[in-house]
């Protein structure tokens, strides 16, 4: 219990610091968040093939599309990662070190760092969001406070493994040159499996299966069905306790990851 | 193992090996490489020895690439050795249990832990927290560090605007918040002009007398070393070349003085080499070498067959001895 409070103390220094960080570069994050616009690309092209079909594809309408991509854009900008690159430079260049003298794993800094732009960054999504949704009639978000609670939690739970998921793949750099195009990699198969690219729904049946067998479908394609009002409840709680398994697993293998790895850390330069 | 209560650091047998990869330049070593990768094991500390009492300042020195750098890392955790025993304080650091972590701190002076955008005081703060100091004694530390490196005026400004000296200040006042007993301190005075070097070696002193602390130092800068550290331990290509006090140093590795002299009226070159080797002749000007336990005798002579105005004597610069004594471990290998 004095741990945790004690954990808890170290970790609001930290966000407050993280979070002021965050707030002085608050110009390049909007124009970061701008970068990222792939969803309502997505969104362009298939109401466009929605109109060139009748007016629907496998269920969606023009509106349906329009409510599931504001969806995945938005959980998109809560689920930015970047701690991969972060470890990639801290341990080839050896800035890690500073941070390994400190009685504290440096996974809270970045997790802190990763929150503070969060917070930053909510309005911005908020104001963003508002405009696909009203210039597409009939799109729209569901109006239930019971579903946004439980995105939250979903949401949470979909950061938190993409985070440790990433946080491996930087430790990577402990056995090879850069773990950068690991990441990129990384993206990709979030992206096509999570429905970045097309709701999952109109994926065969097979790629579908093979999806369910990763986190992404509960990270993305879960969260954004939710925002649009298509969720079940039923695939609400299956999909937090798949999150939850995922989390423990990648938060066990990150530790393992991180221990054998420290002892082939070379704190080059420092 | 064990340590005695008055011994803070006890090293045996340190070793650490790297293996490097090697590629010959330009585009055909990229191929070349590409197609089989050449590495090869470097051996960059071999069997190192040390035993540090608490509140000993030790000066650690060696050429670049000599391995001071790799053994602190390796003393305070952040390097696994290869082979060999590291105790400080009761710990092995390559553990980092946070009680050892909450003991030591690094200081690297080409590396930096303050948050760049931020103020300094926020990385204070941030580390105020991390190693869980109560609010008196943060307050009574930072009154402390404020008097003898003058902060006041800059832990309010962005750690990117402030100047290399005024970062270095805050630099070691932060990695020193938490009280630690042992301070390895690699080249904390790197780049900084005299001023800066005096006011950083005066700090570390002080905090030696005050703490009791234990410090190893390592220093390009022969003043940081000859101002703090009786004890100097020389490092060469892996190995303890020396280990003792700095007036053995010189004895052991310069077997003579200099006799500086500003003659009253002018000496040929063979009479003044009379009395030693002559270093230089300009003008009334004369340095002489003379055997360290004949200097007595000799300026005595000296003094009584030339017309001198003003004579002294001196060590040879400590830069002088130690280039001197790697040149002499050196020999034998390339014989």
């Amino acid at each position: 219990m004095r741990a945790a409070a004690s954990l808890g103390r170290k970790f609001r220094a930290i966000f407050s610091a993280q979070l002021a960080n965050m707030v002085a570069y608050r110009a390049e994050l909007i124009i970061w968040m701008l970068s990222g616009t792939l969803s309502f690309i997505m969104m362009a092209i298939w109401i466009s093939q929605a109109r060139a079909a009748g007016g629907e594809i496998g269920g969606f309408t023009e509106a349906r599309f329009a409510s599931y991509f504001t969806g995945t854009w938005v959980t998109g900008q809560l689920l930015v990662v970047w701690v991969a690159w972060e470890l990639d430079v801290q341990i080839r260049l050896g800035n890690l070190s500073p941070k390994l003298l400190r009685p504290l794993d440096p996974l809270w800094e970045h997790l802190s760092n990763h929150l503070g732009d969060r917070l930053v960054r909510a309005p911005f999504i908020a104001l963003l969001a508002c405009l696909p949704l009203l210039l597409v009639p009939g799109a729209g978000f569901t109006t239930d406070p019971r579903v946004y609670a439980a995105y939250l939690l979903v949401v949470a739970l979909g950061l938190l493994i993409r985070f440790l998921i990433e946080y491996c793949i930087g430790l990577l750099c402990f056995w090879t040159e850069s773990a950068t195009s690991f990441s990129e990699i990384s993206w990709l198969v979030y992206a096509a499996l999570g429905g970045v690219f097309a709701p999952l729904q109109l994926y065969p049946e097979a790629l579908r299966r093979v999806a369910r067998l990763t986190p992404f479908p509960y990270m993305v394609n879960l969260p954004a069905t939710m925002l649009a009002g298509d969720a079940a409840w039923g695939d609400v709680g299956r999909g937090v306790l798949v999150l939850l398994g995922w989390a423990a697993a990648l938060g066990t293998l990150r530790l393992v990851m991180w221990r054998l790895g420290l002892r082939r850390y070379g704190a080059v330069g420092a | 193992m064990t340590t005695p209560h008055d011994a803070a650091l006890r090293v045996r047998g340190l070793t650490k090996h790297y293996v490097v990869h090697e590629k010959e330049p330009g585009l055909l070593g990229s191929l070349k490489s590409f197609v089989n990768r050449r590495s090869r094991t470097v051996e960059a500390v071999r069997g190192v020895n040390l035993d540090l009492a608490r509140g000993e300042m030790v000066g650690f020195l060696g050429p670049n690439g000599a391995g001071k750098t790799t053994t602190l890392k390796m003393l305070s955790g952040l390097l696994h050795p290869t082979s060999g025993e590291v105790d400080v304080l009761g710990f092995e650091p390559r553990r980092r249990h946070a009680d050892f972590l909450r003991s030591i701190t690094l200081v690297m002076g080409q590396k930096q832990q303050l948050l760049w955008d931020l103020p300094a005081l926020d990385s204070f703060l941030v580390n105020q927290a991390i190693y869980e100091i109560d609010d008196a004694d943060f307050k009574r530390t930072m009154r402390e560090y404020d008097e003898v490196l003058d902060l006041s005026g800059i832990l309010r400004k962005q750690v990117r605007k402030l100047s290399l000296g005024e970062r270095m200040k805050c630099e070691l006042a932060a990695a020193l918040l938490h009280r630690p007993r042992v301070l390895f301190l690699d080249e904390p005075t790197i780049g900084l002009d005299v001023n800066m070097q005096v006011r950083i070696r005066e700090f570390v002193r002080e905090y030696n007398r005050r703490e009791d602390a234990t410090v190893i130092l390592t220093s390009h800068y022969m003043a940081d070393v000859t101002a703090l550290c009786e004890r100097i331990v020389v490092i060469d290509a892996g190995r303890v070349v020396f280990d003792g006090d700095l007036g053995a140093l010189v004895e052991r590795s310069s077997p003579y003085k200099t006799v500086k002299l500003q003659l009253a009226s002018p000496a040929s070159t063979e009479r003044l080499a009379r009395h030693g080797e002559v270093v230089s002749h300009d003008g009334l000007g004369v340095e002489l070498n003379m055997p360290r336990a004949e200097v007595g005798e000799r300026a005595a002579r000296l003094l009584t067959d030339l017309d001198v105005a003003d004579l002294t004597v001196e060590d040879p610069p400590i830069e002088t001895v130690i280039g001197r004594l790697f040149g002499a471990e050196r020999a034998p290998e390339h014989a």
